[in-house]
């Protein structure tokens, strides 16, 4: 019923929910830095970033 | 900087705010103010002063925890297709003109759920708006260095008069039309051009300080981390600190869906669903952009000032360190960008719901029912206004008495966690349709009550007298019922605490009460309207889920009462022109009791349109059964209606299609049959010359040898006049079957025309005849030039033939004639007699009174010029009245 | 005496090869090179022998043995048509009304000059 596009945009709800939360956000939670980005903040915008690339290609992969 | 310059540069700043909104209400429709960016900035409001304050200091003092506020959203952002979507289509589709009005329409038009619904709101979000203008009070007086920030008499304090202000701008631009499921185009795009600003500004300032102030990320990263405690600026402080995070990103997730501001903007605001993709992406690149350089910024302040300062304010604090005044000016006006559009969406959210969930409803109802059309109008839009002022004014008042206390960031939180208490009949409404209206209201004064008692209460009491016994100790010193440590769950922040009690109270009285007991039955139909919302459009205006009695005229009184008599009379019509009723109905259906209902709700709100309608009908209740039984056959009935109709629809369209085939199948093979025959016929003529020719010379070895020479020629003349037949008809076929072959390019016709005399030229030079072409102007247009080059070819092969030698002349003239380009050949010919004139463009017609000529042509000559001329859309014709010759005129489509 | 025959037929290339085989054959040969010149030959001469095309302009082979077969003078002349049209609706038609025989194109000359020797006897 849903179409392909839709699923996949809540499958990656779903994986930022799961990613974004303990246990597994722990595993960034070490210390260092990255550009002077600590790595706790550089690989949570990454995942950030990451998410908002994918939303855009599925969103325009679907509309085109 | 001085008070008054920057109350001036503010007051500038408002009229800009106050031009761009009234020039996008004037251009409401245009592609400007109509696009996704726009539509995505605006959700941006989400980001207040506390986004442009607040997480600075939260990043300074207890690191990470600032950001699951903008986790929450991001995890939403995707989620957006699919749920926000049918919340945009639901309200578009039953005219929702706020966050009340749907969750009460979900419910059954509970009017007691809207209002509850209202009050959490309000109590919601006033102190948010409070601590707004707090961020503004002290911005201001950090920016013009006073000493004193709350005045002690109101008429002094600039915060004030900033307020009203803004409730202005609010009142005037938000209650332009009764209806207040229109769009408020102004308020939206000041707040996208609000939203560009605040962001723009705080990366300017962002790259200032990481920069200009200190030697980039690294040269920060490198000296904060020699101070102490650094790691947990940096880290989740373990597995409890994990839970908090947790939380509180499952209160921003809540948050970006059901805050006033938000359902405002993303939901009713928005008129084109299409919109929401772009911002499903765009939102979180926003939030992104936003936090990236928050930590710099924080560690920046803190390497610079230490604990001195409150932390909050670093952004403005640093560059006003390094007597950077124009950027510090840009920080508060972002600031106060933030400011703003927050604060006018609220209230406009919030008076809309006060005015039609609140006051209506329960007060004025009575005046409406007897007043007039037009003072109802401007009786609603005076309700909404006040409403306005009053929220402002109620959130100023707490500002002044309670500001003092609170820091930015625990404001908010309390007033997400009170927001959240709406989530469970909001979210599990939508999905599953037993859920009824007394869970909700159950659960939400549960949540409500539990809230108030972790949160606010605590707070309050050792605000106001310092007594922490409370908090300790729990109420009546038990400790299990310790505020914050509820059941000794001591590990996780107050807000976060709350929440997960809060929620689990709610969802379980939700759970609890929607199973115990069925709902009644207009409920259920609305829940399962909600819930199967994809189904339901073409099922909602003939649900017959209502058996009672009512007259026409009545409904049309309450109408007109609202809506004054032409605007009602013409609503009324066209709904009895769309279902086919005529005009002198007496008696209304159910049609038209749903059709009313959402006429009102834009004006009233959907709980006050239904008490109106129901005041003006009798009702019958009927059983759920029934109900349920109706909408199923219903919903069979039309469906296979239709499919049967499409059915035999398509049947019939595809016999006819047969037929014509068939038809035209039997029609071309006939031609086919005809051409052949007149080709085989053809054919034959030569070929019997040849044969005869051939066997006198085998058998007669006496024939004098000029007669041998003259057959020997004349079988040459048909052998060439068989390849020029054959040839011709192939070309003929070709031309007939393929009407796409033309190679149509642009051309001039004089290189075209001198093609075609260079290709007869020595035939014309032998037998004398002269051909002129005077021709000077050349006109380039479309055509194949091959093709048309052989029809001048021909048709001057044939003048050449009919002309007399040495005294032959032949003309080529062309000229223009409305839009089409016309050539003439002109000859001097024999000219064309009468009986040949209707035949000679004909397939192998040739004239035969030609007494002392052998016909040289196959025939077809000019049934190919006829061919070729017509499918370049264009007409080929001889002349008459020539009485000296021939005129041969063809006309082409000048492109 | 020599026999008369008229050759009705538009295309010079056949008319020369059967003028050719007939006056060989010792006849006396009229030519026309459509029905309606036929026609006037037939005012003022009476051939035995009519060979006959029908695909002509102006009146053709069909119309020119109406004519024929009107004309008490012409009553002993045969018609013989000599046409591409070969369809057996054609010989059918041809022959209903009136030829003596129905020849087809191409053909061979020495069967002309047969057939043609066969009516006259």
């Amino acid at each position: 019923m849903k179409k392909r596009h839709e699923q996949k945009l809540v499958v990656l709800s779903l994986i930022l929910f799961l990613l974004l939360n303990v246990p597994f956000i722990l595993i960034f939670n070490i210390s260092g830095q990255v550009f002077g980005i600590p790595t706790f903040y550089f690989s949570l915008f990454s995942i950030w970033l990451l998410s908002v690339i994918i939303s855009f290609i599925v969103l325009r992969r679907h509309y085109e | 900087m001085n008070n008054y310059t920057l109350i001036s540069i503010i007051i500038c700043y408002l009229g800009v705010l106050f031009f761009i909104a009234f020039l996008a209400e004037k251009n409401s429709k245009s592609k400007w103010v109509n696009n996704s960016i726009v539509y995505s900035l605006s959700l941006a409001v989400y980001c207040s002063a506390w986004t442009y304050y607040g997480s600075v200091g939260i990043a300074a003092n207890s690191g990470v925890s600032f950001l699951p506020i903008y986790l929450g959203p991001v995890i939403a952002a995707p989620i957006w297709i699919v749920v926000l979507r049918k919340i945009m289509r639901i309200s578009k589709q039953h005219k929702i003109s706020s966050l009340a009005d749907f969750v009460s329409l979900r419910y059954g038009n509970n009017r007691f759920l809207g209002a509850l619904i209202t009050v959490v709101c309000v109590f919601g979000i006033v102190p948010y708006i409070s601590l707004q203008l707090k961020a503004i009070s002290e911005t201001f007086e950090i920016m013009t260095d006073e000493t004193s920030y709350v005045s002690k008499y109101i008429f002094d304090d600039s915060t004030f008069y900033i307020a009203v202000l803004l409730a202005l701008f609010a009142a005037f631009f938000g209650t332009q039309s009764t209806d207040a499921s229109d769009k408020h185009r102004g308020i939206v795009v000041t707040v996208a051009f609000e939203s560009i600003l605040k962001l723009v500004f705080f990366l300017i300032i962002g790259v200032y300080v990481t920069f200009f102030i200190f030697n980039g990320t690294s040269d920060i990263y490198n000296k904060m981390s020699m101070t102490p405690n650094f790691e947990n600026l940096t880290k989740i402080d373990g597995l409890e600190a994990g839970f908090d995070w947790f939380f509180m990103m499952m209160i921003s997730f809540i948050a970006v869906f059901l805050l006033p501001r938000q359902f405002q903007v993303s939901v009713l605001e928005n008129n084109r669903e299409k919109h929401l993709k772009q911002a499903i992406w765009m939102f979180p690149l926003y939030l992104l952009l936003f936090n990236v350089f928050v930590i710099f910024i924080a560690w920046a302040g803190k390497l610079t000032f230490g604990n001195e300062v409150n932390g909050e304010y670093f952004t403005l604090l640093l560059p006003l360190q390094h007597n950077n005044i124009f950027l510090a000016l840009l920080v508060f006006l972002g600031g106060f960008s933030a400011v703003i559009s927050m604060v006018v969406v609220s209230t406009l959210a919030l008076s809309t719901m006060v005015s039609n969930n609140l006051i209506i409803p329960y007060g004025f109802l009575d005046k409406f029912i007897k007043g007039q059309p037009d003072k109802n109008s401007i009786y609603i839009k005076n309700i909404r206004r006040i409403s306005i002022f009053c929220i402002i004014i109620t959130a100023y008042i707490f500002y002044i008495n309670f500001s003092i206390e609170l820091s930015l960031y625990s404001i908010g939180l309390i007033s997400f966690v009170i927001i959240s208490q709406l989530a469970p009949s909001f979210f599990i409404g939508l999905f599953w349709n037993r859920g009824s209206s007394k869970a909700a209201i159950i659960g939400i004064i549960a949540g409500s009550f539990i809230t108030f008692y972790t949160l606010v209460l605590p707070f309050t009491i050792e605000a106001f007298t310092g007594i922490t016994d409370f908090t300790n100790h729990g109420l009546f010193n038990i400790s299990v019922l310790k505020p914050y440590a509820l059941f000794g769950i001591d590990f996780l922040s107050p807000p976060a605490h709350a929440f997960f009690w809060s929620m689990s109270l709610n969802v379980a009285c939700y759970l609890v009460f929607s199973l115990s007991s069925k709902g009644n039955y207009r409920e259920r139909n609305y829940a399962e309207m909600f819930v199967d919302s994809r189904n339901f459009s073409s099922l909602q205006d003939s649900a017959l889920v209502w058996k009672g009695e009512a007259y026409v005229s009545d409904i049309k009184n309450v109408l007109n009462k609202f809506l004054g008599e032409e605007r009602a009379q013409r609503a009324l019509s066209l709904f009895f022109v769309k279902y086919k009723i005529p005009p002198n109905t007496q008696m209304a259906d159910a049609r038209l009791i749903n059709f009313s209902e959402k006429l009102l709700t834009g004006s009233i709100g959907s709980a006050s349109a239904k008490i109106l309608i129901a005041s003006a009908v009798k009702e019958e209740q009927i059983s759920l059964v029934e109900v349920l039984k109706i909408l199923e056959e219903s919903k069979e009935t039309i469906a296979n209606n239709k499919l049967l109709l499409e059915k035999s629809e398509e049947l019939s369209i595809l016999a006819l299609k047969l037929k014509k085939a068939n038809e035209e199948l039997i029609d071309k093979d006939k031609q086919k049959d005809e051409f052949l025959d007149t080709v085989a016929h053809e054919l034959k003529t030569p070929i019997t010359g040849i044969r005869a020719s051939t066997e006198l010379l085998i058998d007669e070895d006496d024939m004098p040898s000029e007669i041998k020479t003259e057959f020997l020629n004349n079988m040459l003349n048909d052998s060439d006049r068989l390849t020029r037949l054959i040839n011709n008809i192939l070309d003929f076929e070709k031309l007939a079957k393929g009407k796409h072959d033309l190679n149509i390019r642009q051309n001039s016709i004089k290189t075209t025309i001198n093609y075609a005399i260079a290709s007869v030229q020595q035939l014309a030079i032998n037998k004398g005849v002269s051909i002129i072409n005077d021709n000077l102007i050349d006109f380039r247009f479309s055509y194949d030039e091959d093709r048309i080059v052989q029809v001048l070819t021909n048709l001057l092969s044939n003048a050449l033939k009919f002309t007399e030698s040495g005294k032959g002349k032949i003309t080529i003239e062309y000229k223009m004639i409305n839009n089409m380009f016309e050539v003439y050949v002109i000859d001097n010919g024999k000219g064309i007699s009468d009986e040949d004139f209707e035949h000679i463009f004909n397939k192998f017609y040739q004239s035969k009174n030609q007494n002392t000529i052998k016909p040289q042509g196959s025939g077809l000559g000019l049934a190919i010029c006829k061919q070729i001329i017509e499918q370049h859309n264009g007409k080929i014709w001889a002349k008459k009245g020539n009485k000296n010759g021939a005129t041969f005129v063809f006309k082409l489509p000048f492109n | 005496m020599k026999k008369k025959i008229l050759i009705v037929d538009d295309e010079p290339n056949i008319v020369m090869t059967l003028e050719y085989t007939f006056k060989k054959q010792d006849f006396e040969v009229y030519i026309a090179r459509d029905g309606s010149e036929a026609l006037h030959i037939l005012e003022n001469n009476i051939p035995d022998i009519v060979l006959l095309d029908i695909m002509m302009p102006d009146v053709d082979g069909y119309q020119t043995l109406k004519y024929i077969k009107e004309q008490d003078s012409l009553k002993n002349t045969k018609v013989v048509f000599l046409t591409a049209k070969n369809k057996v609706s054609d010989i059918e038609k041809g022959l209903k009304l009136g030829a003596d025989k129905y020849l087809t194109k191409p053909f061979s000359v020495k069967k002309i000059v047969s057939e043609v020797l066969e009516l006259l006897n």
